[in-house]
């Protein structure tokens, strides 16, 4: 396996040959990436918001989003400039304080487990040897914020939805880590870029999914629960509490919960298809294609191909899987709070743990297929 | 021990027959998104209203002799009806005929009572207005003929259901001319009056 582009290497070492020191150039180059995931991951948004809403058209048999722009594009756009030009507006009895950081509280952990998110070798922020256990961990936070927020709005339904999306982050994350924990042991790595390597080589016969079918589906529900999408939405179910935590929440305030949920799908898409589905890994092993082709992988061209092509294939992934989503949302009816929880500990835990204990035994039967 | 394995595997096949349903759930959700969307692009597409439509209540005022039968059966007597007695010619002379639509509930019990047929149900529904007072209607607004859905030149009016010709679903793209299924009102009534002997 090939290191693949260097970005940081080149870009540094050009601006040191424009006669900046190298502490200098290592300064600039710092922020880049970190500014070009969050702008990636807005833009991820936008374009989530727009299938979610054509999508769920599709599915109803309605036309959905046509006028903003062309088939409608510009329109989760026009949502965000319009919440942006909203009056900010703190309920009188509420606590400011509260009220103000828990928004940012459930964003800015979901932003920031982009760090682990690799798009191809060298294409990620970080290659935490914490990795995937640096998500678990930011995703933990995020409950908190929404406690924060449905205690201090000071309204019934807000608390009401605040509870339950604590007591529900909190018991999905526990199949959600198990899951993981399977797969981490398969790769004997935390780090996300190691576990897509350890599925890399063989296409799509070498996937996790194939080796952690259990594990896959108990992944995307907790996900899914963690996201809060519909066939758990019970924090902001909106028969029975208005919206939630939400409630009290307008303007760019309201719009911060808004995308960070809609990011915290895409990450979670994201994550499955970096767990499961081979990450950048294209179908049919790109490796064994220029192999047969008799090309020299370290040839430049085909290196920036194999990157974009990389990329693509991840995103790909990703929004076949947010496409599910959609489709599941529109498919699935809600639950009721007791089924949630006895869905969570009563299910998917015994058979995560189950999971985690059949993988071990494999593991340890089988060393050459589920990693040594 | 045993007893323990059968319930495992009872739950177990309970867990996969919920995946099947969910399964079949997913299919029908995707069957929808390759339709055709059913929805009428309102502003821009209206749908013709039937011949028995009951919006905007049309007056002449010319028609009415001021008997206010309309407004005896009128759930809330809503019509108001101002006039003078002509002494000299033992008639009553309509002076004013208004009707709130704010408050109607277009019943058409007035329109099915009226005896000179001064009153008549049009196809008008668009009521919005900024001001519910300008919801009450007077004579003059009252006498204002509806503006037609075929005539708008800004609408592609589209048929209904019941009026599509046989076998059509979808209203988009039928021809203005194409016969609706079944026999129109007026072919019914001929042959209702070839069958009657003639007295």
């Amino acid at each position: 396996m090939t290191s693949g582009i260097d970005l940081q290497g080149s870009f540094i070492r050009a601006l040191i040959d424009l006669g900046l020191s190298p502490g200098v150039a290592k300064a600039i180059w710092i922020p880049l990436p970190l500014l070009l995931m969050l702008i990636g991951a807005t833009i991820g948004v936008l374009v989530v918001v727009w299938l979610e809403r054509k999508i769920s058209a599709a599915a109803q048999q309605r036309v959905g989003p046509e006028f903003a722009g062309p088939l409608g594009t510009l329109q989760p756009v026009a949502d965000g400039v319009k919440l942006l030009f909203k009056e900010d507006i703190i309920p009188a009895s509420t606590d400011p304080w509260l009220f103000t950081i828990g928004p940012a509280l459930v964003v800015i952990p979901v932003f920031l487990s982009y760090l682990i998110v690799p798009f191809g070798q060298n294409l990620n922020i970080t290659n935490l040897g914490l990795g995937i256990f640096l998500w678990i961990a930011l995703s933990s936070i995020a409950p908190i914020g929404l406690l924060m927020s449905g205690y201090s709005s000071n309204n019934k339904y807000s608390l009401l939805g605040g509870l339950r999306a604590a007591a529900q982050s909190i018991s999905y994350e526990i199949p959600l880590a198990l899951a993981v924990l399977a797969v981490v042991m398969m790769s004997n790595s935390l780090s996300t870029v190691d576990i897509v390597n350890q599925q890399t080589g063989y296409g799509i016969l070498g996937w996790n999914l194939w080796r952690q079918p259990l594990g896959f589906l108990i992944f995307w529900i907790a996900a899914l629960a963690e996201c809060e999408r519909l066939p758990f939405d019970l924090p902001e179910a909106e028969e029975e509490l208005v919206a939630g935590y939400q409630t009290e929440y307008a303007g760019m305030r309201f719009a911060l919960f808004y995308l960070g949920s809609y990011v915290n799908l895409t990450l979670s898409a994201l994550l499955v298809a970096v767990l499961y589905l081979g990450g950048w890994e294209f179908p049919i092993s790109i490796d064994w294609l220029t192999g047969l082709a008799g090309l020299d992988p370290a040839t430049p061209w085909l290196q920036i191909i194999t990157a974009a092509l990389g990329i693509l294939t991840v995103l790909f992934k990703t929004y076949l899987l947010v496409f599910l989503a959609v489709l599941l949302r529109w498919t699935v009816p809600r639950v009721r709070i007791d089924q949630l929880l006895d869905l969570g500990w009563k299910f998917l835990l015994p058979v995560a743990l189950a999971n985690l204990l059949l993988t071990a035994g494999l593991k340890i039967t089988f060393p050459a297929f589920f990693g040594g | 021990m045993l007893k323990f394995l059968k319930k495992v595997g009872d739950y177990a096949g309970e867990a996969v027959q919920a995946a099947k349903y969910i399964g079949q759930g997913l299919s029908v959700t995707f069957d929808h998104m390759q339709r055709r969307p059913v929805t009428v692009q309102y502003p821009y597409e209206k749908l013709i209203p039937s011949e028995r439509y009951r919006g905007r209540i049309h007056f002449e005022y010319d028609k009415c002799i001021a008997c206010e039968v309309c407004v005896r059966v009128c759930p809330i007597n809503l019509p108001v009806v101002d006039y003078d007695f002509n002494k000299a010619t033992k008639k009553k002379e309509l002076k004013s005929y208004s009707i709130d639509f704010g408050v109607c509930i277009f019943c058409g019990n007035c329109v099915e009572f009226c005896p000179t047929n001064c009153l008549s149900m049009t196809e008008e529904y668009e009521l919005a207005s900024y001001d519910r007072h300008d919801l009450n209607f007077d004579s003059v607004a009252l006498g204002r003929m509806p503006y037609k859905v075929t005539d708008d030149p800004m609408v592609t009016p589209l048929r209904e259901l019941a009026y599509l010709p046989k076998g059509e679903m979808d209203p988009h793209g039928v021809p203005d001319g194409e016969r609706r299924a079944g026999r129109r009102p007026e072919e019914i009534l001929e042959e209702l009056e070839g069958a009657q002997p003639h007295s």
